[in-house]
């Protein structure tokens, strides 16, 4: 389940049609600040690539995810189940 | 409804850290709903100088892979010390069985950390002892106040100075301090029963320091270890969990063809098959010297191989780098019949739960067999590639104990001697005969400092043969060793085939009109070698000779130990009624009990 929506609802246990581009942690009660870290770690490890400080700490919602995810060079495709 | 105690082995083990927070879930939720029956529990304390925030859900998770339901204690934040210093903390409250103490470098160093070498970071020297005895008497003063086992991490060796290449022609430089710290950790506790090291440094060194915390996670969060080291970190821990948990594993039964060696026995033949000091052959040489190693520090070796054994055994035998030859193995299969059924007489033949195996084999196949068949043998995956062989069993540490005593060290070869035994029996018909001709001789002795761990350890592993199942740790044998209303005597038997070690454990509490056996127990090796009734024929006569009135003793019934039913019977105690499950037995000692004539018996007072 290395795709972008695998590891959201792992990481969050949400399903995968909750997920959508505008979802922000407001919405998802189990979004919190160390599931927005495990988010990190997780994408880091399954796709191979590193954030910045600052593109962390940037993201708003799954949207910015996929955003930074596409310019690292990781198909959209792959970002999908 | 299907409940996953019997197989927890066949989950498959998550390969992220967000899979073992799953995991974690997983577990709790079965437990809730009562598809999990955990075979133990453990109250687990983590302390830890800085945040530690998943390595919680982490332990939770491998603890239920190995089928113990944890419940786990954290400090609050960089509390550590308070919670050992204040006497109603949390913690003791809490109880814990085994407290984790984490503290890292660059806490400890402050701002020493970044500027080493600055005028006020001078005396290195002062800073190691003053560390060093801070933490030694935080540790003394936990284990007086609680009966935890304590692992204490050592501390990661920096791996920056800013002097460089300079830094080794310092007097005593600031990475020296760290390592002599180390130093002194090590040799504090070396002797300690309570108190074990977990070697951080070196376990940061195998997985990379660089890569050990994610930088901006650590300004984000302070967090020191990257999420995805933890469940690598988890496993060394378990290594401490699973002993003190009494899931330990004895036994490890390996397969032949492209486990031990290259090939196939029946078609490459001893020509053929790769094994020895060739790009080939190394993989396979390099493990059989890594397992032999296992064997050296007592771990039971056996084979269950699909192989016509006039193909296999002359490479046993004969093949000029073989490492693991005939007489390394406590038990050999070599035939066409199904490995889960000679896996089962093996444990049978051994005379060892099925719980203490490992099973190693690089057909999956076979692995899926075992798994489904008995999913209490622990069945390691072998890595398609048999380079990673050795790398893979670096990583095993089911096997880990928390005292290794010299019956330890010699408990492969005592197991292998054991099959030579066995061979004499099917030679003698008559059981008497075959007794007699072992020439067995037992020393009975008293307990002695240096023996404590050994019964301690007898008390946590002995199933069949043992009348209370009554577990002790070193510290309450101490405690009984100690009292003068108790006596702890155990034997040891030798015999034609060699020595067995120290087998069999017997405490009593003396008290003025009568003595209570509270632990009578021996080892599943020596059952049926009637050494329990030259221990019970000791005793008996010991009580007379005290002038008590009679000797009282328990059973207490357990899944296991049929074995020592009936024991009492034998030895002309009376039952005398039931306490519960416990048969209470008393012996009048009107007459005295005579042990069998075969073993001969030497008394030790003092050693």
């Amino acid at each position: 389940m290395n795709s972008l929506s695998g590891i959201l609802c792992r990481v969050l246990q949400i399903g995968e049609a909750e997920i959508r581009d505008e979802l922000t942690p407001a919405d998802v009660p189990s979004w919190d600040s160390f599931n927005a870290l495990l988010l990190v770690s997780e994408l880091e490890s399954a796709f191979k690539i590193k954030f910045t400080f600052a593109e962390v700490t940037g993201v708003q919602c799954v949207g910015d995810i996929r955003k930074i995810l596409q310019s690292k060079g990781i198909p959209f495709e792959s970002q999908k189940i | 409804m299907k409940t996953i105690s019997e197989n927890v082995s066949a989950i498959p083990r998550p390969v992220s850290a967000a899979g073992y927070f799953q995991l974690s879930r997983d577990f709790e939720k079965r437990f809730r709903e009562g598809t999990w029956i955990p075979a133990k529990t453990m109250k687990i304390a983590l302390l830890s100088s800085f945040t530690l925030n998943g390595l919680k859900e982490i332990l939770l998770a491998q603890c239920g892979l190995s089928g113990i339901r944890a419940s786990v204690y954290e400090a609050p934040y960089n509390q550590w010390a308070q919670e050992i210093l204040d006497p109603s903390s949390a913690l003791y409250a809490f109880a814990p069985e085994l407290v984790i103490l984490f503290a890292d470098t660059a806490s400890i160093l402050g701002e020493r950390y970044f500027r080493p070498y600055a005028p006020s970071s001078a005396g290195w020297q002062d800073w190691t002892d003053r560390q060093f005895e801070e933490f030694k008497g935080l540790v003394l003063l936990l284990k007086k106040r609680s009966n935890a086992k304590i692992l204490l991490h050592n501390f990661e060796v920096p791996g920056y100075s800013p002097l460089g290449i300079l830094e080794s022609k310092q007097a005593f430089g600031f990475i020296e301090a760290v390592e002599t710290l180390n130093q002194k950790l090590r040799e504090a506790f070396k002797k300690n029963s309570q108190v074990y090291l977990l070697d951080y440094n070196g376990f940061l060194s195998r997985t990379g320091k660089h890569g050990a915390a994610d930088p901006k996670m650590f300004y984000l969060a302070d967090m020191k270890l990257d999420l995805q080291k933890m469940p690598g970190l988890v496993n060394e821990y378990m290594g401490m969990v699973r002993p003190l948990a009494g899931l330990a594993k004895k036994c490890l039964v390996l397969d032949l063809d492209n486990t031990l060696w290259g090939g196939v026995a029946g078609e490459d033949g001893m020509e053929g098959i790769r094994l020895g000091p060739t790009p080939e052959g190394r993989p396979f040489w390099e493990f059989q010297k890594m397992l032999a190693a296992l064997h050296d520090r007592g771990v039971v070796l056996a084979l269950n191989s699909r192989n016509n054994p006039e193909d296999a055994l002359p490479i046993l035998r004969n093949h000029p780098h073989m490492i693991l030859r005939e007489d390394f193995f406590a038990s050999i299969r070599i035939n066409w019949e199904d490995k889960a059924e000679n896996l089962k007489s093996i444990a049978e033949e051994l005379n060892l739960g099925l719980e203490s195996f490992v099973f190693l084999d690089d057909d999956p196949a076979n692995r899926a067999r075992v798994r489904q068949a008995f999913p209490e043998v622990k069945v390691e995956d072998l890595p398609e590639d048999p380079a990673l062989y050795v790398s893979m069993l670096m990583k095993v540490n089911a096997f880990d104990s928390l005292q290794l005593t010299r019956e330890d060290f010699q408990k492969g070869r005592i197991y292998a001697q054991e099959k030579k035994r066995r061979g004499l029996e099917e030679t003698s018909g008559d059981l008497t005969a075959y007794l007699r001709a072992l020439e067995m001789e037992a020393t009975l002795q008293n307990a002695e400092e240096k023996t404590v761990p050994r019964i301690a350890q007898l008390t946590q592993k002995t199933n069949q043969f043992n009348m209370t199942t009554r577990r002790y740790q070193e510290e309450d044998i101490l405690r009984f060793f100690r009292n003068p209303g108790f006596w702890v005597f155990m034997a040891e038997l030798r015999d034609k085939f060699g020595e067995n070690g120290i087998t069999a454990a017997v405490i009593v509490k003396k008290d003025q009109n009568a003595w209570e056996i509270d632990t009578f127990l021996m080892s599943c090796r020596i059952i049926g070698r009637r050494l329990e009734e030259v221990l019970m024929a000791h005793l008996l006569a010991e009580a007379r000779k005290a002038g008590t009135g009679s000797v009282l003793g328990k059973f207490i019934p357990t899944e296991k130990n049929a074995p020592a039913r009936g024991f009492y019977a034998r030895c002309g105690f009376k039952c005398s009624g039931k306490d519960g499950q416990a048969e209470i037995w008393r012996h009048t000692l009107e007459k005295p009990f005579l042990a069998p004539d075969f073993i001969s018996v030497k008394i030790k007072e003092k050693a």
